[in-house]
C-alpha cells in the first residue's frame, strides 16, 4: 500500500508516535474482558458440539466420524461450494463497488440523503426472498429482456440479500475515521475522486471492509431461495436436499460448512490483513 | 482539475463536521452534482432495479384479490385481523429482545477481544468467527439448539444425569416459546454486533483513555463521556440492524417451530408458500405491513439519532 | 395461448387431426412434426419421445429424492431418453409451484416447471387459473382418481401411520386415542407445519375422522378437539419432525405418511430402530395431483414424463418407494405388481378401512381446520 498522508493537525503527529510507543501487548488484559469471551464461547460451542454428538452417533453403539466420511467424499459436494464461493467472491466485489463510494458519499456531501438510502439498505429484511426472486423472474425473465438464463439475477439478489451487512459496516466504519479531513488532505496534495477512494478510504476502511465481506460470504454460501428457484447448482440446495435423506449426515453437513465457511473467511483476513507496520491513519475525530 | 478542486474543497471547507453548525449560505456548483450522481447513481439504479421494482408488486397484489380485482380486504384483514395482530406483537417483541439483548452481549464481546487487551489472536478468532456464525441460520441452526436443550438435547442429558428430571417429559417444560427462539436468535445476533461495532470500538483512540485518566476521570468517566457519546450513532444504527435481522427471520423460525410461534415472517410464508393457505393478497398486505412498521422504526432511529448527536462534541 | 375447456366439437376435430399426424408418425414416414399440443388426447410414445429429444430437456418441481422414491423415477427417466432434467426448489409447497407457473409464463428457460405435483386440494386453484394443460395419458381409464377433462390426475397415495423411536418408544401406539397416554408426554409430532402442509392438516383430519368413527360430518372440529387436548397433556411436540428429529429423539412419535416413514426406517437401518403402526380408525390417504403447466417450455417432454409415471413401470417404481401407485388396484387384478414389493408395505388389511375424500371435501376441511386451529389448540 502507498505510504502513510502526512497529518493535518501537530497534536496527530504526537499521537502517530504515541501510537507506535504503545503496543496491544503492553494492555493487562480484564478479567472482565475473559469472562465475557468465555461465556460467549460457551453458548456458541455447545449447540456445535451437540451437533457433532450427534452426528457421530452414525452407528449404532460408538462414535464414529463416518458421516462425515461420506459427505467428503461426495463429488457434489465439492462443486456445489466451489460453485457458492466463486460467486460469493464475485458478489463481494461487486457489492463493495456499489457501497463504498455510496456510503462515503452519502457521509460526506449528500447527508439529508442518509435516510433514504439507510432504509433501502433495511428493505431487504422486510422483503421475502421467494417474493423478490419471482419478482426478478416476472420483470427480468420475460421477453425482451431476458436475463433468467445470465447469472445476473442471482448475483443482484445474492447484492441484495447482503447489502443491509454491508452497508451498515462500511458505515460504522466511516464514521470511526475522520473522513472530512481526510478528503481535505488527500485533495489538497491534488488527488481526484477516484485516488481517494483507491488510496484513502478503502485502506482506511479495511477492518469495516472485512466485516461486510465475510459477512456476505457467509449469506451467499447459505442462500437457498434465488439458486433453487433460479436453477443454479449452488451449496444450499444440495444442504438441503441432503438435511431430506440423512439424518447424521446432515448434522455433519450442517458442522462441514460451518467448518469450510469459517476457513474461506478466515483466508480472506489474511489475504486482507496489510503490510506489517501499517498504521491505520485517522486524524483526530 | 483546478475547477473542479475549487468547487469540492469550496463545499467541504464551509460545511462543519457535525453538521450541526450552520456555514455561510453558497451556491452548489453545477460540476459537482454530476460528480455526486456519478457516485451514487449505481447503488440508485440498482435499488430501482432490483429492490422497488420487483417490491412493487407487494403493493400492488396487497389490494388484489384472488381474482385480481381491487380490494382493502387484505389491509383490513393484515392490520385488525385477531391472528395477525398477534403476529405483529409477538414478531416486534422477538425482535426488541433480540435486539437489545443482542446488541448489549455483542458489545460486550467486541469490547472484550477489541479493547480488553486479550490476545491479539483472540480478537481475529472472534472476528472470523463471528463471520461464520452471523449467518448460520435455518435447519442447522435450529437442529443444533433442538440437539442442545431439546427433549433428548445434550444439556437436557445432562440435567437428566444430575437431577434424574427430564425438563420436557416431567417438568413441562418446553423450549418453543418467544423466550426459546430468542436464545437460537442470539446466535446470530451476537456476531452480527461483533463484527458491525469491531471498526467503531477499533477507532475509539487509546490516547483519549490516556487523557481522561490525565484528567482524573476513572473507567465510568470514560465511558460516560467520551467513548459511548461517540459510539452511539454506530450503537443504534447496528441495534435497529439486528432489529429488522430478527423481524424479517423466517428460515429460522420456521425450522424451530413452524408455525407454533405467530410471528409475521411466518404467517407471510403461510399464505405465499405450501400446500395449504393460499391468498397472496393476504400475504403480500401482511410484507407491506411489515415494510410500514420498518419504515416507523426508522423514523424511531432518526430522531434517537439526531438526539445522539447531541452528545457528539 | 390461454388453455379453455374444449367442446365437443373442438374435441372431435383435433382428436381427427392428431389422430391423423399420429396415424402418419405410426406409418414411420420420417420425423413427426411437433407442432404445439391443442388437444387434450394421448400422443403416441414414439412422437412424444422425438419431440421431447428434440426439446432436450424437462423442468421439474417439488420432487424431493426420498419421497416416494422419486430419486429413482427422475433417474431412471433422465437416463432412459437422454433428456437433461432441471429440478427446481424439491421443498416448495403447491403454493410455490403454481406461483413458479404463473411467474415464468414468458419465460422459456429452465427456471419454468413443466410439470408439477400438487396437492388434491390444490387442483381447483390450478385449473381456475388456467395454470394447467388436459393431457390424458395412454393409461387414462385406469386412473380412478381425476379430473374428467384431463387437467390433473392422482398419481399415488400414502395413509398416515405412527412412526416411532423403539429407543424412545416402549410400546407402540395403537390406534389414535393411545397418543393422549401419558408415556407418551412430550414425543408426539407431526411432519409438517398445519398452516403450509397436506400432511398436517390429514393429520388433524384422520384423528377427527377417528373420533367420528370416520364420518366426515364433524371430523374436523373433532379433529382439533384431539390435538388441544394432546397440547394440553404435554404430549405434543410443536416441531416439524424430519428423520433427524426422529432419530435424535426429539419427536420419537411421528405422524407420517406410510411411504416417508419407511423410507426413513431404510434410511435409518436401524439406528435407531423404527416401529411403523397403521392405526385402526381414522386410515386417512393423501393422494397428490399430478399436471403439465399450461405454459410449459417444454411440452412434449412433460407429456412424456408423465407416460413414463403413469405407466406400469413408472407406478411400480412408486411402489418401490412404498407409496400406493393410484392404479393399484387395476395393476393387482392384471397380476403385474411383483410379490416383494407388495410384501414391504404394512399388510393390507391394514388399509382395508382407508378413507379417501372428495376434493370438496378436502377443500372445506383445509379451510376449517386452518381457520380454528389457532384458536381451538393453542386457546388465542
Amino acid at each position: 500500500m502507498r505510504g502513510d498522508l502526512p497529518q493535518i493537525a501537530g497534536t496527530a503527529d504526537i499521537s502517530r508516535v504515541a501510537r507506535r510507543l504503545r503496543r496491544p501487548s503492553s494492555r493487562r488484559a480484564s478479567p472482565w474482558a475473559w469472562f465475557w469471551l468465555a461465556l460467549g464461547m460457551l453458548y456458541f460451542f455447545v449447540p456445535l458440539v451437540a451437533t457433532l454428538e450427534f452426528s457421530m452417533r452414525a452407528v449404532r453403539g460408538r462414535y464414529t466420524f463416518v458421516a462425515f466420511q461420506h459427505i467428503l467424499s461426495d463429488p457434489d459436494f465439492y462443486r456445489n461450494f466451489g460453485f457458492s464461493l466463486m460467486w460469493a467472491v464475485i458478489t463481494m466485489v461487486i457489492s463493495l463497488l456499489l457501497v463504498v463510494p455510496t456510503a462515503y458519499w452519502v457521509h460526506l456531501r449528500l447527508r439529508r440523503l442518509r435516510p433514504v438510502v439507510e432504509f433501502i439498505t433495511l428493505m431487504p429484511f422486510v422483503i421475502p426472498a421467494v417474493v423478490l426472486v419471482f419478482g426478478y423472474i416476472r420483470l427480468y425473465g420475460s421477453r425482451p429482456l431476458v436475463l433468467t438464463g445470465s447469472p445476473v439475477l442471482l448475483v443482484a439478489g445474492y447484492i441484495v440479500l447482503s447489502l443491509p451487512y454491508m452497508y451498515r459496516s462500511v458505515d460504522a466504519g466511516l464514521r470511526a475515521i475522520d473522513v472530512r479531513t481526510l478528503t481535505e488532505a488527500a485533495q489538497s496534495l491534488g488527488a481526484g475522486w477516484p485516488t481517494i477512494l483507491r488510496q484513502v478510504i478503502f485502506p482506511n476502511l479495511r477492518v469495516a471492509l472485512l466485516s461486510g465481506t465475510f459477512l456476505t460470504l457467509a449469506i451467499v454460501v447459505g442462500e437457498f431461495t434465488f439458486a433453487s428457484l433460479l436453477v443454479w447448482p449452488a451449496f444450499a440446495p444440495y444442504m438441503e436436499d441432503l438435511g431430506n435423506k440423512k439424518a447424521y449426515e446432515a448434522a455433519a453437513l450442517a458442522l462441514i460448512s460451518f467448518g469450510l465457511t469459517w476457513a474461506s473467511i478466515g483466508i480472506i483476513q489474511w489475504l486482507g490483513r496489510g503490510a506489517p507496520g501499517q498504521t491505520q491513519v485517522t486524524g483526530a475525530h | 482539475m483546478t475547477v473542479d478542486r475549487l468547487s469540492v474543497q469550496g463545499s467541504v471547507v464551509d460545511a462543519a463536521p457535525s453538521g450541526k453548525k450552520g456555514g455561510a449560505p453558497r451556491a452548489r456548483p453545477p460540476r459537482s452534482r454530476l460528480i455526486d450522481w456519478l457516485a451514487v447513481g449505481p447503488f440508485f439504479l440498482f435499488a430501482l432495479l432490483f429492490i422497488f421494482l420487483p417490491s412493487l408488486q407487494i403493493f400492488i397484489r396487497s389490494f388484489q384479490d384472488r381474482e385480481g380485482h381491487f380490494t382493502f380486504d387484505n389491509i383490513v384483514t393484515a392490520a385488525t385481523g385477531v391472528d395477525f395482530v398477534n403476529a405483529y406483537q409477538a414478531s416486534l417483541s422477538i425482535s426488541l429482545i433480540t435486539a437489545v439483548g443482542g446488541a448489549a452481549f455483542g458489545f460486550l464481546l467486541a469490547y472484550a477481544v477489541i479493547m480488553g487487551g486479550l490476545p491479539r489472536a483472540l480478537r481475529t478468532f472472534m472476528m472470523t468467527f463471528s463471520g461464520v456464525a452471523s449467518n448460520f441460520a435455518g435447519v442447522p441452526l435450529a437442529f443444533a439448539f433442538i440437539a442442545t436443550m431439546g427433549t433428548a438435547g445434550l444439556i437436557t442429558r445432562l440435567f437428566e444425569a444430575i437431577t434424574g428430571l427430564n425438563p420436557q417429559r416431567d417438568l413441562g417444560f418446553s423450549i418453543y416459546t418467544i423466550w426459546g427462539l430468542s436464545i437460537v436468535y442470539m446466535y446470530f445476533q451476537f456476531p452480527l454486533m461483533v463484527l458491525v461495532m469491531a471498526p467503531a470500538l477499533d477507532g475509539l483512540r487509546r490516547e483519549w483513555r490516556e487523557a481522561c485518566e490525565n484528567l482524573g476521570g476513572r473507567t465510568y468517566h470514560f465511558w460516560r463521556y467520551v467513548a459511548l457519546p461517540i459510539l452511539l450513532p454506530s450503537l443504534l444504527g447496528t441495534t435497529i440492524l439486528l432489529f429488522g435481522n430478527a423481524f424479517g427471520a423466517y428460515a429460522t423460525a420456521y425450522a424451530f417451530s413452524g408455525s407454533f410461534i405467530n410471528l409475521v415472517p411466518i404467517v407471510i410464508g403461510a399464505q405465499i408458500k405450501g400446500d395449504v393457505l393460499y391468498n397472496p393478497g393476504l400475504g403480500n398486505a401482511l410484507a407491506l405491513g411489515m415494510i410500514v412498521i420498518m419504515a416507523l422504526c426508522m423514523t424511531g432511529y432518526g430522531l434517537l439519532q439526531r438526539r445522539s448527536a447531541r452528545w457528539l462534541r | 395461448m390461454p388453455n379453455r375447456r374444449l367442446t365437443r366439437r373442438d374435441f372431435l376435430k383435433f382428436s381427427a387431426a392428431a389422430g391423423g399426424s399420429a396415424l402418419l408418425a405410426a406409418c414411420g414416414g420420417g420425423a413427426a412434426t411437433c407442432d404445439p399440443i391443442t388437444s387434450a388426447d394421448t400422443i403416441a410414445l414414439d412422437t412424444l419421445t422425438e419431440c421431447a429429444t428434440a426439446e432436450g430437456q424437462l423442468t421439474t418441481i417439488a420432487l424431493p429424492h426420498d419421497w416416494a422414491n422419486y430419486g429413482e423415477i427422475i433417474e431412471t427417466f433422465k437416463t432412459r431418453y437422454s433428456l437433461t432434467i432441471n429440478e427446481l426448489d424439491p421443498n416448495a409447497g403447491s403454493a410455490e409451484e403454481l406461483e413458479a407457473i404463473r411467474a415464468n409464463r414468458d419465460n422459456p428457460g429452465p427456471q419454468a416447471p413443466d410439470v408439477i405435483d400438487i396437492g388434491i386440494g390444490r387442483t381447483v386453484t390450478a385449473m381456475e387459473d388456467g395454470l394447467v394443460a388436459a393431457y390424458k395419458v395412454a393409461t387414462w381409464d385406469s386412473i380412478p382418481m381425476k379430473d374428467p377433462d384431463g387437467y390433473w390426475w392422482a398419481e399415488y397415495y400414502g395413509a398416515l401411520v405412527f412412526e416411532c423411536n423403539m429407543d424412545i418408544v416402549e410400546t407402540l401406539p395403537v390406534d389414535w386415542e393411545d397418543l393422549l397416554r401419558p408415556e407418551y408426554r412430550g414425543m408426539v409430532a407431526m411432519a409438517g407445519d398445519v398452516l403450509q402442509s397436506n400432511e398436517a392438516v390429514q393429520t388433524v383430519l384422520g384423528a377427527g375422522l377417528s373420533r367420528t368413527s370416520g364420518a366426515f360430518e364433524g371430523a374436523a372440529q373433532a379433529g382439533l378437539e384431539f390435538w388441544a387436548e394432546m397440547n394440553a397433556a404435554g404430549n405434543f411436540v410443536p416441531v416439524i419432525a424430519d428423520v433427524g428429529k426422529i432419530a435424535q429423539g426429539e419427536t420419537p412419535l411421528t405422524v407420517e405418511w406410510d411411504y416417508l416413514a419407511l423410507a426413513n426406517r431404510d434410511t435409518l437401518a436401524g439406528n435407531p430402530e423404527i416401529g411403523i403402526v397403521v392405526p385402526q380408525t381414522g386410515v386417512i390417504t393423501g393422494p397428490y395431483a399430478g399436471g403439465i403447466s399450461a405454459f410449459a417450455p417444454h411440452p412434449y417432454a412433460a407429456r412424456l414424463w408423465w407416460e413414463f409415471v403413469m405407466s406400469d413401470e413408472g407406478q411400480l417404481l412408486y411402489l418401490k418407494g412404498y407409496a400406493h401407485p393410484i392404479r393399484f388396484n387395476d395393476m393387482a387384478a392384471r397380476g403385474v405388481i411383483p410379490e416383494e414389493l407388495a410384501a414391504a408395505l404394512p399388510p393390507a388389511e391394514a388399509y382395508a378401512n382407508a378413507i379417501f375424500l372428495t376434493v370438496p371435501q378436502l377443500q372445506e376441511a383445509n379451510t376449517y381446520i386452518t381457520e380454528n386451529w389457532r384458536r381451538v389448540v393453542f386457546g388465542e
